[in-house]
């Protein structure tokens, strides 16, 4: 039995502009979406922000219920049988809220230990477990309003796995968080994942889902542009290379006149303090480049480098752009 | 199923423990009870018919009623500014549960402002505070709170559903004081709003808690105050449930769990 189903859902927002004259809006978030994520597996979700991630896992935690189509859980609707899936899924949204900030973070895990009854005896010890596994012990008994974001995204995963669900949703769970940081996050959805444990992750970096992910579904305006694992996506960029240039003072305008070559795909600025990062896909890399540099006449370049196209590229290819 | 009791019981300890780290509520508890109970007690002590457990009481009866007013329509609201409501929501708690339990939280830390009255009317003034009917006080006692309670886990949708209306109904804490006869009795009130104060639940609480402590309430009277308390109870938690279905309903339909 798959772990979650999602056929043809739709999630439709209602929303109004205007004080005096209001205006209905309709915004379409998850588009006719179907998928299929097995037990046990660890699924990325990749998408520019407002692509209906968030939406997705909104629906499959309970929060949200889908327009139309319909969205299982071990085999459960989310909708009609929220009561019997909330047990069994646990979740993490990124950024600092849903905790507690008076409290402190012992009290914010015994509290929602016990809205999912956690057993009475097992309380105690399965929450100095949990906060010893996101090394927070040392800090427990200190309010939430002094910890770093950090911490509080670790103490978010320590309530989210507090009754051990075997379905988890991680929604950008390594957002903001130090380097440091976000790789032991990220040893510890691997070790969760080699428990046994289903997980849906979002993110936006492509290095992460590349290393943890075993598939991975590329969402945009809601709809499911791509899907499969990163050895597969990357095939999508198989045919073309990826040229980076880094320069000093590119305009809008030049930028521009790399994009009207025949020979380029798109091209991604990243602005890099005073110097610009270029990269240009392209299907001819040794006759593009001469071109390349023509078009930037003027524009001092530092290095230029022609690589093999990566998951982001192949994200770049299918979404178009880069955040 | 998750135990009802287990949750109430966790929602009113992290209400408790909200509370006390929070300096204004140990102010409102603490503090101004204090201020009104030596105000009250010092103007009136050369009355003839001073009792002194009537100020007791009704500062504990004003300190329930505000609590109930503000913390019930601020509850649900005050988790979604948190972001928390979307945790509780998607928990296997009863979301009235957790509401319930949090204005079980607030009323009991509430009930220290009538312990700081007592303390300053029997330590500070010297007076004798005695309740004449103790069995009957402790009935009355529990079904006055329940009452008071149960409007409260009532208010909690409505501060959801009609935000503007909820802001209004703040405004309720001063007449309810009056009109329910919390600090004087309401024979000191026109006659034509007496009918109005029968209208009230927090006015049978009174009834009953001020009669009892007095000892001038008969056992049929009681009885009579206590069916309204019980009744006005049943009326707000249906609905209270009826309206927290339907406002969470909403917000998982409208996507407005989240927003602040």
């Amino acid at each position: 039995m798959p772990a979650i189903e999602l056929n043809r859902v739709r999630r439709v927002f209602q929303t109004t502009t205007g004080v005096l004259r209001r205006h209905a809006k309709q915004i379409v978030a998850i588009d006719d979406l179907s998928l299929t994520i097995e037990e046990g597996e660890l699924f990325g979700l990749l998408g520019p922000n407002g692509a209906g991630k968030t939406t997705l896992i909104k629906i499959l935690t309970t929060l949200l219920i889908p327009t139309s189509g319909s969205a299982r859980v071990l085999g459960h609707n989310v909708d009609r049988e929220a009561a019997w899936v909330r047990p069994r899924i646990g979740f993490v949204f990124g950024g600092e809220r849903g905790l507690y900030y008076r409290l402190s973070g012992r009290e914010n895990l015994v509290y929602f230990a016990e809205l999912y009854s956690v057993p009475p005896r097992e309380l105690r010890a399965r929450v100095d477990g949990l906060l010893e596994m996101v090394g927070l012990r040392d800090r427990a008994n200190e309010r939430v309003e002094t910890y770093s974001r950090g911490m509080k995204q670790r103490l978010h995963l320590a309530r989210m796995l507090l009754h051990q669900p075997p379905v988890l949703f991680l929604d950008e769970p390594t957002i903001g968080l130090d380097p440091i940081g976000a790789r032991e996050l990220r040893e510890t959805i691997a070790r969760l994942h080699a428990e046994g444990k289903t997980i849906v992750l979002t993110t936006h970096y492509m290095f992460e889902a590349d290393l943890l992910c075993q598939r991975i579904g590329i969402i945009n305006n809601g709809k499911l542009v791509a899907e499969g694992s990163p050895d597969r996506l990357k095939q999508l960029v198989s045919d073309l290379s990826v040229v980076e240039l880094e320069v000093f003072g590119a305009t809008a305008a030049a930028i521009e006149r790399l994009r009207s070559i025949d020979l380029v795909d798109s091209v991604v600025v990243e602005q890099r303090e005073v110097r610009q990062l270029l990269r240009v896909q392209t299907r001819a890399a040794d006759r593009a480049v001469p071109l390349l540099v023509a078009a930037l006449e003027g524009i001092e370049i530092g290095r230029v480098t022609v690589r093999e196209g990566t998951l982001e590229d192949a994200y770049v290819r299918l979404v178009g752009r880069l955040e | 199923m998750i135990g009802p009791a287990r949750v109430l019981r966790a929602a009113a300890a992290l209400q408790i423990a909200q509370l006390s780290a929070n300096l204004f509520m140990l102010f409102c508890v603490f503090v101004q009870p204090l201020f009104i109970a030596v105000t009250a007690m010092y103007i009136l002590r050369h009355r003839p018919d001073f009792d002194p457990m009537y100020v007791v009481v009704g500062a504990g009866l004003s300190g329930l009623w505000s609590v109930a007013l503000f913390d019930g329509t601020w509850a649900v609201q005050s988790e979604r500014w948190q972001g928390t409501l979307e945790l509780i929501a998607a928990s296997p708690a009863p979301v009235m549960l957790v509401v319930g339990g949090r204005m079980l939280g607030s009323m009991a830390f509430s009930l220290l402002s009538m312990v700081v009255c007592y303390a300053v009317g029997a330590w500070l003034f010297g007076y004798e505070l005695v309740v004449r009917d103790p069995l009957g006080f402790i009935v009355a006692f529990a079904f006055g709170l329940f009452s008071l309670w149960s409007i409260a886990v009532l208010l909690s949708p409505i501060g959801i559903l009609w935000r503007t209306a909820a802001r209004f109904l703040n405004v309720l804490e001063y007449p309810v004081y009056i009109l329910a006869g919390f600090l004087f009795p309401i024979l000191f009130l026109p006659g034509w709003s007496n009918p109005v104060s029968n209208l009230l639940p927090p006015y049978w609480a009174a009834v009953a808690l001020h009669g009892t402590a007095a000892g001038t309430l008969s056992r049929p009277e009681l009885m009579l105050a206590l069916l309204v308390l019980v009744l006005a109870s049943a009326i707000d938690l249906l609905l209270a449930r009826s309206l927290l279905q339907m406002v969470l309903r909403a917000a998982r339909r409208a996507g407005t769990l989240s927003l602040t």
